[in-house]
């Protein structure tokens, strides 16, 4: 398995840069997703370390070995493409062996009907027989093995492409989005089937996904992407509770993390036009963050951020509440802020235009720097909330 | 819902144009139909029906609407002369090699030009000159290249030290001659169409192969030309029906000669009717080369249909 090391990678399309100085090391057995939205340049990042596009600039490294010029078969990584991308014409079963027969075929199997003749030798061969039909077992391919990509469901065609990727035993496995094209319950299963694999066969992935719920729940290590640059490397814990600027404070998390535009002074923290409460140690020229959850809804004058309840969503287990913050003037009844969402466990009765007031603890807020958008470390915020 | 509509339709204007756009919806689809299917009536269909009537008749061209029925003497005429198994062998000869060699010819050009290349835009356009020019100017062009004393292919011949070939009066030579001017002229348009072909074979899946360790052969064998096959299937459908009624081009550079060895059934069908007057037997000629035609469209068809059942299993 290799140690992958990207180095000051980048990637250009004539004047446009896609991706800036990408620098990353990559362990062995690790899932390492790259998250980040669309045009962000994962999937190309992804490409180029399936040598399916050129490296503008920089170093690929496996195991210490340059591979910049290195061909996709000659790296032995396996692909699954958003597409699933298999070959219609063939069966379950050629798709799935389609490598093994490429691995055992040679130049002057290209001779027509020779090649016709050894492929279909190839596809019976005792060892890829038995590959092929293991692999299918695994993912509950085997009564699929004789029908053609057309005939199958979104699942069913996903886990070809996965046991295709499979059956050549690669010691990397990039995966660029496979689960986009499936609907919600799919997903939730593929996820899970996902990170079984990877527990069984401990080896390296890489998962670009512009889903967070995907890249928190399969990643070891997610790398969080945007306009071609890095925003934040880390473990899913870290990326959700402390992320490293603004851009992941809200990238990740649904609802995202609610920002406040506050003004601190002497050990108060204010919101223009609003209400002002006590919070020591608050860094000047801040924007405070909190994640939904964090946020506890009180009875009207019973905590520090009086709100009147404007939209309330009910998701079952949990509800998501969004809030406007009253203001102090008498012209202007909500500031103009954005809504900011509280999390609240089960359904409790809870209807908008209905008045509250919102307190936390002040350990579970980040701050960021209003210009740079950057966090600012804990140590600088003491944990202190009136 | 018709009813109330009718009801109103006595009372009110606005009604009365309501029941005028039923019917008129009613009536639009076979006003779309009726100018094809006029069209092939009196192009298509008659001329068929007539000529199949034809070729149990005695008719002379001198006046063709005085017909004897003869039942099926003209094809017995036409079974018992050697000349009809020539032009029958000729024809099939030079139109299965004019699907051959045009197709594989303009795939080729097609996999070429599917490849990014400075000045690829004029290359294509240069190509497909020989499929815009008009069949009679090409084929003067031509006799001028095949032209024995001052030809281009003669004098490059020449140039390289050998003797001068009779491209066009020798029955060796005659035949491949007309095929390299029908590959020239057919290559192009196969090229047009399989060049749009292989513009829809999904990037991914070719990417795919590269990654299961493909090479360049082995991807075109698994994913380029099963992708394309339909098209290629189609147009060698065309090449091949086009070849077996071809005469223009064979007519104007060889008139059927020498010796017959270029006379397919369509310029055989022209001499028996424009020379010997006689329409029955050229009719005759006209089924056969109808039936040949009829042959590869049923091949194809049953291609056609093996595909669509490989691909619903």
């Amino acid at each position: 398995m290799p140690h992958i090391e990207l180095d000051h990678i980048g990637k250009s399309f004539g004047t446009t840069n896609v991706i800036r100085d990408f620098n990353a090391s990559i362990a062995d057995g690790e899932f390492l997703v790259l998250l980040g939205p669309s045009g962000c340049g994962k999937s190309t990042l992804l490409r180029m370390i399936a040598g399916l596009g050129d490296i503008t600039r920089g170093i690929l490294s496996f195991d210490g070995r340059r591979v910049n010029d290195w061909t996709p078969s000659q790296r032995g990584v396996a692909f699954v493409f958003q597409s699933y991308a298999l070959y219609p014409h063939m069966t379950v079963r050629e798709n799935i062996a389609f490598p093994l027969v490429m691995d055992a075929f040679r130049k002057w199997y290209h001779i027509p009907v020779v090649n016709t003749v050894m492929r279909w030798k190839l596809m019976r061969r005792a060892d890829i027989a038995e590959r092929t039909a293991r692999i299918a077992e695994q993912l509950e391919l085997t009564a699929l093995l004789d029908r053609r990509p057309a005939n199958l469901s979104g699942g069913q065609r996903q886990r070809v492409a996965l046991a295709r990727s499979l059956v050549r035993d690669p010691s990397l496995y990039l995966l660029d989005e496979p689960l986009s094209n499936l609907d919600a319950k799919l997903r939730t299963q593929m996820r899970a089937e996902i990170s079984t694999l990877h527990n069984r066969v401990r080896k390296t992935f890489i998962y670009v996904t512009h889903d967070q719920v995907e890249a928190m729940t399969m990643a070891t290590k997610i790398i969080v992407m945007n306009k071609g640059e890095i925003q934040q490397i880390g473990t899913p814990d870290q990326i959700y509770s402390d992320p490293a600027n603004t851009f992941v404070a809200r990238f990740v998390g649904a609802p995202p993390m609610n920002l406040l535009d506050v003004a601190t002074a002497r050990g108060t923290v204010s919101i223009p036009g609003g209400p002002s409460w006590g919070h020591e140690a608050a860094p000047e020229n801040a924007l405070m963050g909190i994640r939904p959850e964090n946020l506890v809804l009180n009875p009207e004058g019973d905590g520090p951020i009086p709100v009147e309840v404007v939209v309330v969503e009910r998701l079952g287990a949990e509800t998501i509440i969004g809030c406007r913050i009253l203001s102090d003037r008498r012209d202007q009844r909500f500031l103009d802020t954005d809504l900011v969402f509280v999390r609240v466990q089960g359904n409790p009765r809870i209807v908008a235009g209905t008045r509250y007031a919102l307190s936390y603890a002040a350990e579970d807020v980040r701050w960021f720097d209003r210009a740079t958008g950057a966090a600012i470390p804990h140590a600088t915020a003491l944990p202190n909330c009136a | 819902m018709t009813d109330l509509l009718l009801q109103a339709d006595a009372k009110t204007p606005v009604a009365r144009s309501a029941r005028g756009g039923i019917r008129w919806r009613g009536m639009l689809p076979y006003v779309f139909i009726v100018p094809p299917v006029l069209y092939l009536a009196v192009f298509m269909f008659y001329p068929l029906g007539r000529q199949i009537w034809l070729s149990f008749t005695r008719t002379r061209l001198m006046n063709p609407n005085r017909s004897e029925f003869t039942g099926l003497s003209n094809y017995e005429r036409l079974f018992a002369d050697p000349e009809f198994y020539m032009a029958l062998q000729v024809t099939v000869v030079y139109s299965a090699l004019a699907v051959i060699l045009g197709v594989t010819v303009g795939m080729i050009a097609a996999l070429a030009l599917n490849r990014p290349f400075p000045g690829r835009a004029i290359v294509r356009a240069v190509l497909l000159f020989g499929w815009a020019c008009p069949n009679v100017a090409a084929s003067l062009v031509w006799l001028w290249i095949f032209n024995e004393r001052s030809g281009v292919l003669n004098t490059i011949v020449t140039g390289l030290g050998l003797d001068r070939i009779a491209w066009l009066t020798t029955t060796e030579m005659a035949l491949p001659s007309i095929l390299l001017v029908t590959v020239w002229q057919v290559a192009p348009f196969v090229m047009l169409v399989m060049l749009a072909a292989l513009q829809s074979v999904p990037e991914e899946v070719k990417e795919a192969a590269r990654i299961d360790n493909a090479d360049s052969l082995s991807v075109f064998r698994a994913v380029t030309l099963p992708h394309v096959m339909p098209t290629l299937q189609l147009v060698s459908l065309l090449v091949a029906v086009w070849s077996i009624r071809r005469f223009d081009i064979i007519y104007l550079l060889t008139g059927g000669g020498p010796i017959g060895s270029t006379s397919t059934l369509i310029v055989k069908l022209r001499q028996i009717a424009f020379e010997n007057y006689d329409l029955g037997l050229a009719s005759a000629y006209g089924v056969i080369g109808l039936i040949l035609a009829l042959t590869v469209a049923v091949i194809h068809a049953l291609f056609n249909r093996r595909r669509q059942k490989r691909s619903q299993q």
